[in-house]
């Protein structure tokens, strides 16, 4: 039983996770950094619970994904065209975020740091697993942003490796002047990949207040998006590695909240998704091979 | 007008169209909130500026933001981005606590200065992780002291918990106030207003007991300049400068960028761990749960809108000052949340890159028509 609560309290704690990586994949292989994804992920986080507290969270979730998505623009906008630096961008994009969510908590529902309850979506049983005893804790009462999450993973390394649009992609990051001269529109699908990356933070924001916790509360989010960056660079920029890193992760924050020990004082496993995070990236980035021009504003010359 | 000198006007109207544009954005939010942006902004100003305890409140808390703006702003040269500020602050106060608690007996002018030393050692220790992971390891600092940020404001809490401060506690009770003791009077910083009010005396106004304007305001102005004068004219600051301009020709001319980043990157967490002592040493005297988080990423602001000049990050850091104060007063009078501030930050930030870009590549522009024209003779 302790085993299968641990693995789906894992599962149910690296989707944030997950869902940041996922989407700094389509970002980073487009070419561009996006160190935002956090506060994309507050403001969907936000936007999310205060939609689904009025409208119920079908409704919810869409905006949670149209505000990460519009969010992201913002930062195509400062960095594709305007060609600031990245990090800078992202930066600004996190204070925004914070700044932004506090004021519109305050203006609507008059309480700076959260939201009132929310509804959240059924749950979901797996058919036939859900038989198996064992399993129980991992297949029931799913949440359908978990297998949506899960799906995303195959449909995600489909999109970039077998389609078009995924190829186009990726030459925009690897080696944008050559895209170019083959008539790739690099700046545009610098915006999508940046845009796609936004809407998945978005989409994590929605499950953490929506689905997970059901409510909003400030610092919910608690670095999930800079981790999902730290997932995407320790899983080599790829899908399945990516959610393999994430797994990681969430069972790591899994055990911290299991493993109540008496003699470890809180403050200390508070920080152990931080301290992971740390480690794997010392671990990790010798052997990383990340997109040639990621970070490397695009400029077509003559303009 | 010749075009040198208007690059050079446009140079200055880049931070000022930054902050117009931030405003008009605040505008479009307040109004969204269903106030009127008018009234808000002339309330921000008369709050802020006819008040003159306002104004030394401003000058008080744009002290801890000009040490945060140099220590991200000495990482810029170097190509570092330091996020880490915040964690380095909370490390460097804890450090500075300690020693003001623990060390008795000595005399004010040797606690002191030992005290200022034991933050900057703290801030320095907490940059050692991500400045050795970026140098040896290739680890972008960015997401590490992000985390670290993180891990210290932990570790602060358990240490405060670790020595909490046993006046506090009431028997049978436990402790209701999570702080450290007190600093000795030793290790106190001395406000201003025994040298400044005499003088103010006569013009009719006087620092009001509850504004803990003190002397660091004075350290930070002297080590704004101080580190600006260091980098341009030093043999180190040459190096520093050099490597952020172009690591691969300093490499040729025979510096070690590896050994300069990490140096920089020392030095921007030991002025970071300056920042909280202005409040924990003249203010609070001792350190809580609540200690002032945040100055680390206005820091950035403020560095960025100075765009790395002493003067323009004094200005920067007395203008976000402002916002804070002014929000404030918005926040009390017109019932607008004073989050509108850290909107307004943001937006500045974002407006001032977007500025700087468009103003670099205009400035490009008139360099390349100059050299066709000189070509053309």
């Amino acid at each position: 039983m302790q085993i299968s609560e641990m693995i789906a309290s894992a599962i149910r704690m690296s989707l944030p996770v997950l869902l940041a990586a996922l989407g700094a994949i389509y970002s980073e292989r487009s070419g561009v950094t996006n160190i935002g994804l956090e506060g994309m992920m507050i403001t969907g986080a936000f936007w999310g619970a205060t939609t689904a507290y009025f409208a119920g969270p079908y409704l919810g979730l869409l905006v949670a994904v149209l505000s990460g998505a519009l969010m992201a623009l913002v930062h195509a906008v400062a960095s594709v065209t305007f060609r600031v630096d990245q990090i800078v961008s992202g930066v600004a994009l996190n204070t925004l975020a914070y700044g932004a969510t506090r004021f519109a908590a305050t203006t609507i529902f008059k309480m700076a740091t959260t939201t009132p309850g929310v509804p959240r979506l059924p749950g979901i049983d797996l058919p036939v697993l859900s038989a198996v005893p064992l399993l129980q804790p991992m297949v029931t009462t799913l949440s359908p942003v978990i297998i949506l999450a899960f799906l995303l993973v195959p449909f995600t390394r489909y999109v970039l490796e077998r389609t078009v649009f995924g190829l186009r992609l990726r030459a925009a990051g690897e080696n944008p002047l050559a895209a170019d001269t083959l008539g790739v529109d690099v700046l545009a699908l610098r915006y999508a990949g940046v845009a796609i990356s936004g809407a998945f933070a978005g989409l994590a924001g929605g499950y953490l207040a929506i689905e997970h916790t059901g409510m909003f509360v400030e610092g919910m989010t608690a670095g999930s998006g800079y981790i999902g960056l730290a997932a995407m660079i320790f899983g080599n920029w790829q899908p399945v590695g990516a959610m393999l890193a994430s797994l990681l992760f969430g069972f790591a924050e899994g055990l911290s909240l299991n493993v109540v020990a008496e003699d470890v004082p809180y403050q200390f496993i508070k920080m152990i998704p931080y301290v992971l995070t740390i480690a794997v990236l010392a671990g990790a980035v010798r052997r990383a091979t990340p997109p040639a021009s990621v970070g490397v504003p695009y400029e077509r010359s003559g303009e | 007008m010749k075009p040198s000198l208007r690059t050079s006007l446009l140079g200055i109207a880049a931070p000022l169209v930054a902050v117009l544009f931030a405003s008009i954005v605040g505008s479009v939010v307040i109004a969204a909130a269903g106030k009127d942006p008018l009234e808000v902004y002339q309330t921000m100003f008369s709050f802020s500026l006819t008040r003159f305890d306002s104004v030394m409140l401003i000058l008080f808390r744009a002290t801890p933001l000009l040490f945060s703006a140099v220590a991200v702003s000495v990482g810029f040269r170097a190509n570092l981005f330091n996020i880490g500020v915040e964690g380095q602050y909370f490390i460097g106060s804890f450090f500075a606590a300690w020693v003001g608690f623990m060390l008795r007996g000595l005399p004010a002018v040797i606690h002191l200065p030992l005290v200022i030393a034991a933050a900057m050692l703290g801030g320095l220790v907490w940059a050692l992780v991500p400045a050795f992971l970026k140098v040896r390891r290739g680890v972008h600092e960015v997401i590490t002291t992000i985390m670290m940020n993180s891990i210290a404001l932990s570790l602060v809490h358990w240490l405060i918990y670790v020595y909490l401060d046993p006046g506090q506690a009431i028997p049978g009770f436990g402790s209701p106030r999570m702080r450290t003791p007190h600093v000795l009077d030793s290790a106190r910083m001395p406000t201003m207003h025994g040298l400044l009010n005499p003088l103010l005396k006569p013009l009719g106004v006087e620092i009001p007991q509850h504004v803990y304007l003190n002397y660091f305001l004075v350290l930070g102005l002297c080590v704004v300049f101080c580190v600006d004068y260091m980098v341009r004219k030093t043999p180190f600051g040459i190096e520093v400068r050099a490597v952020g301009h172009n690591p691969d020709a300093a490499e040729t001319a025979g510096i070690d960028p590896g050994a300069v980043r990490f140096k920089t990157f020392l030095l921007s967490g030991a002025l970071a761990g300056l920042v909280g002592l202005s409040d924990l040493l003249a203010y609070f005297g001792y350190l809580d749960i609540d200690f002032p988080k945040g100055y680390g990423f206005t820091g950035i602001a403020v560095a960025l809108l100075g765009k790395g000049s002493p003067a323009g990050m004094v200005l920067s850091a007395l203008l976000f000052s402002f916002l804070r104060r002014g929000a404030e007063g918005v926040q009390v009078f017109l019932g607008v949340p004073m989050d509108t501030a850290v909107i307004l930050e943001g937006v500045i930030i974002l407006a001032i890159v977007v500025a700087s870009s468009i103003y670099g590549r205009y400035v490009l522009t008139v360099q390349k028509r100059e050299a066709q024209s000189h070509a053309d003779q």
